[in-house]
């Protein structure tokens, strides 16, 4: 708890700030109160309709939305974090979460198979192709010293550039039905589309779940194993490790692979959950995001989980701000804002350390 | 020449702000060597850091000649004729003598650096001093010790009066702390001043005209003279009590087998070292820094592959070595840098006690943490070493740094090693954790373990080994047996003769 407090301050600062701009620039506090009111009630169910007798589905639409979109932020987020613990910066989350997106696409929508095995194997593949993709920049780093900062940002723009920008338009897109051209590729076969959880009011799914077991399980396999100590070990002081016996390049590779599938499975979530094929662009650049739910989450996967609800929520209440005339981006801006506050995070240390002084004094 | 008074000085220092001076008042008069004694972190640093303008005083002022002065910056402090010696030093490797001595303060012409000038100037202050130095070498082909020379220098050559050397000798041999010696006596003779920060009692009293001691922030003794008192009296002064035991002999345990063998190895930084050591010895490999002992040191525990000769642990070759290999085979490592290579800051002391033996009992049960064992043994080693405070679940790096090598020695010790190898084992520590972790060195060696001890300080190396091993330009360059050790020999053994 008390390593969230910076992440926890930078956040109601950002909120804060967001707050009086709006205030500023849209007339008066009242205005902001209602878009802030609005993105709150989109975000976490319109409780005030319910309980002037409106229907569950009022909560049900709004939770569902956020679920569906924190899922995936956590699974990048997870991606990042799991590097970061190494002490690896994966930017390349966007990048292996394409890969993971193209695979589960064409997985889905090539074979014919029962679901209980369609669907892992959809899932195992976007894992696969992720983590494949990730080992790449590993490898570089471990035989070239290549730094994964410059490698992982190359190989996603070497996605963008054979993914969306050709097989995506071109061997892979859907055949055109009738007059109508599809974009995208083709869509995938039911036995391999996530199960939905709330039947066919909201597009909340199984992958709002696994994102969950995902992030537990990381907890327990940092926290609670001998392996998972070495991991952090690593990421903490690699000669320490070094000097104490740890493998310090098998288990940077180790870890980089986990990353490069927690991202891959986010793409995987993306296709299989919520579009049902690879579009003809990704929609948000959750790889990115990812980044920021490591950083505000103290790279530790609860606080990655915490974090992407918060934020999963507030983009899916983010859009009803628009009746107020505030530009559905907001959230983006309150998450950049957080980003920027944890990032001096020392800022927030040194403040916390003399306001405990003062009380002692 | 001014004399200096600082007085009243109170500082609280760190992130916890402990009490590093508590109303420390210190005169200096022209012409002076003032020894300043004290443990690591009684404030002998701190003190002269606010003489030199890096640390300014919570309370209390500094006088030159009376009157105050608020010392901002070291520019300030140097205006007024302090120049301060480092440590660490502060030298441009790439650059040479005469360049780093006018960094900062470059003579100009047209605009740009005028390095005959330069040269000129720096070659006077030279010569002024007596200096044999050759200003136009770049500062990286210089030994330690004309290094230093190139750092008084730099202080001379800008004026100052008065000179503050902190812990001078910690890298030289003994010939070249003698040159230093003579270097300052010249100078407090044409009656500039000169404050030598040490913890070596020895060396105090062989330079100073006056001593002064600090204890835990407050100056205990003053005005001193090196003629009416002993080692055992400021030692005495330095830790608080009487009961200082004086370094305990080696009682020479029974030795044993090989352990550790080394025939005709070569690796970089290594020439062809040949060296055994026993059960039941510890070998001192003494030297200048730099000289192959701490690859030595590298190559044993596994960290640095070697390219020719043989390594063999307990009678067995080694075609390669692992950390984890070494570790196996009883090795244990207190490794020269503490915060980088044994120790993890941000984890717990109970965790870092598991290092190197994270995946055995009693630190895992199968594939998890065995949270219990591990909390069990930590406490036991906590109490056994007196490691403060007792908080397994502390931040390592919250400990200070006596506590933390104090627990990094226990938990290789907790190993059950059959070799030890400790390089710079009580470096930074104040006297009391050197004696324990010496004691402990002592005691493992008794109980039939073979030590190899790289110290680059010679005292330390003569207070421990039972036999000393010199290394010189990758090479071992004689080996005596303790009783048969003369100390200029070995300095010259160390210089390559």
């Amino acid at each position: 708890m008390k390593r969230a407090l910076p992440s926890i301050l930078s956040v109601v600062t950002a909120f804060a700030v967001c707050f009086v701009a709006i205030a500023l620039t849209r007339g008066g506090f009242g205005v902001a109160a209602d878009a802030y009111g609005a993105m709150l009630w989109g975000a976490f169910g319109d409780w005030p309709r319910f309980f002037d007798g409106g229907q569950v589905g009022v909560l049900l639409r709004p939770l569902g939305e956020a679920g569906t979109k924190a899922a995936i932020l956590t699974l990048t987020g997870l991606s990042v974090a799991v590097a970061f613990r190494v002490g690896l910066f994966n930017i390349g989350a966007q990048g292996q979460m394409m890969v993971g997106a193209l695979a589960a696409a064409v997985c889905g929508a090539g074979m014919s198979l029962p679901a209980v095995f369609h669907l892992p194997l959809c899932l195992l593949a976007a894992a696969v192709g992720g983590s494949l993709y990730a080992l790449i920049a590993a490898e570089l780093k471990r035989r070239r010293g290549v730094h994964e900062v410059i490698s992982t940002i190359m190989l996603n723009w070497i996605a963008v550039a054979v993914i969306d920008n050709w097989l995506v338009v071109g061997p892979l897109r859907a055949a055109a039905s009738g007059d109508n051209s599809v974009s995208g590729t083709e869509e995938i076969a039911n036995t391999a589309a996530l199960p939905l959880l709330l039947g066919l009011s909201s597009r909340l799914n199984l992958g709002f779940i696994l994102a969950i077991v995902l992030a537990v399980l990381l907890t327990v396999w940092l926290q609670r194993t001998r392996h998972g100590y070495e991991w952090r070990a690593v990421g903490l002081g690699p000669e320490a490790a070094r000097a104490a016996g740890v493998p310090v390049g098998r288990r940077m590779l180790e870890a980089m692979a986990v990353s490069g599938a927690l991202a891959g499975l986010a793409g995987a979530v993306l296709v299989l959950g919520t579009e049902q094929k690879y579009p003809a662009t990704l929609g948000a650049p959750y790889g990115f995001d990812g980044i920021a739910m490591a950083l505000i989450g103290q790279g530790h996967p609860l606080g990655v989980l915490a974090t992407s609800g918060l934020f999963g929520a507030l983009r899916a209440g983010g859009t009803r701000m628009q009746l107020f005339g505030v530009h559905k981006s907001f959230p983006e801006l309150i998450q950049g804002l957080a980003l920027l506050l944890v990032a001096g995070k020392l800022i927030w240390v040194a403040l916390l350390s003399r306001l405990a002084r003062k009380g002692a004094a | 020449m001014p004399s200096i008074c600082l007085e009243h000085i109170t500082k609280r220092c760190g992130p916890t702000l402990t009490l590093a001076l508590d109303d420390v008042s210190l005169e200096l008069q022209p012409g002076e060597r003032l020894g300043l004694i004290g443990e690591n972190g009684a404030g002998k640093s701190t003190l002269m850091n606010v003489l030199y303008g890096l640390y300014q005083p919570d309370l209390g002022s500094v006088r030159f000649d009376g009157s105050a002065v608020a010392l901002k910056s070291p520019r300030e402090a140097l205006k007024r004729g302090v120049g301060m010696v480092q440590q660490h030093f502060t030298l441009v490797p790439t650059l040479t003598v005469a360049e780093n001595v006018v960094l900062g303060a470059e003579p100009l012409k047209n605009g740009l650096i005028d390095i005959d000038r330069a040269v000129r100037e720096v070659e006077e202050t030279c010569r002024r001093f007596g200096f044999a130095l050759n200003v136009r070498a770049t500062v990286s082909d210089l030994s330690v010790g004309s290094q230093q020379k190139v750092e008084i220098v730099k202080a001379l050559h800008r004026g100052a009066t008065t000179l503050i050397l902190d812990e001078p000798t910690a890298v030289l041999t003994p010939q070249e702390a003698d040159e230093l010696f003579a270097v300052t006596r010249t100078l407090s003779g044409a009656g500039r001043s000169v404050v030598l920060i040490s913890h070596k009692l020895k060396e105090v009293l062989a330079f100073a005209t006056r001593i002064a001691v600090l204890r835990r922030g407050k100056k205990v003794a003053d005005h001193l003279v090196p003629a009416q008192t002993s080692p055992e009296a400021l030692a005495a002064l330095m830790v608080g009590s009487e009961s200082v035991a004086a370094v305990t002999a080696s009682k020479g345990a029974v030795r044993g087998a090989p352990v550790l063998t080394l025939d005709n190895l070569h690796a970089r930084g290594i020439d062809g070292v040949s060296l055994t050591v026993h059960a039941g010895e510890i070998v001192g490999l003494a030297g200048i820094d730099g000289n192959g002992q701490r690859e030595l040191a590298e190559v044993v525990t596994g960290l640095r592959p070697w390219t020719r000769g043989t390594v063999s642990l307990g009678g067995q070759p080694m075609v390669a070595l692992t950390p984890a290999r070494a570790k196996q085979l009883g090795v244990a490592h207190i490794p020269e840098d503490r915060q980088w290579r044994a120790m993890v800051g941000d984890f717990s002391a109970e965790e870092n006690v598991a290092l190197g033996r994270q995946a055995q009992a009693p630190f895992a049960k199968g594939l998890f943490i065995d949270f219990r064992g591990r909390r069990e043994r930590t406490m036991r080693l906590l109490d056994a070493h007196d490691v403060r405070p007792r908080e397994p679940g502390k931040r390592m790096a919250e400990l200070s740094g006596g506590n933390q090598q104090k627990l990094i020695v226990a938990r290789e010790l907790d190993a059950n090693p059959k070799l030890m190898v400790a390089v710079q084992p009580t470096r930074g520590l104040d006297i009391a954790a050197v004696e324990a972790v010496r004691a402990h060195l002592r005691r493992v060696r008794d109980e039939g373990c073979a030590v190899l001890l790289v110290s680059l300080d010679l005292d330390e190396v003569l207070a421990l080994a039972d036999r000393v091993v010199v290394m010189f330009e990758g090479k071992a360059n004689g080996e005596f047996p303790r009783a048969a050790v003369d100390e200029r020999e070995l300095g010259r053994r160390m210089l390559g003769a």
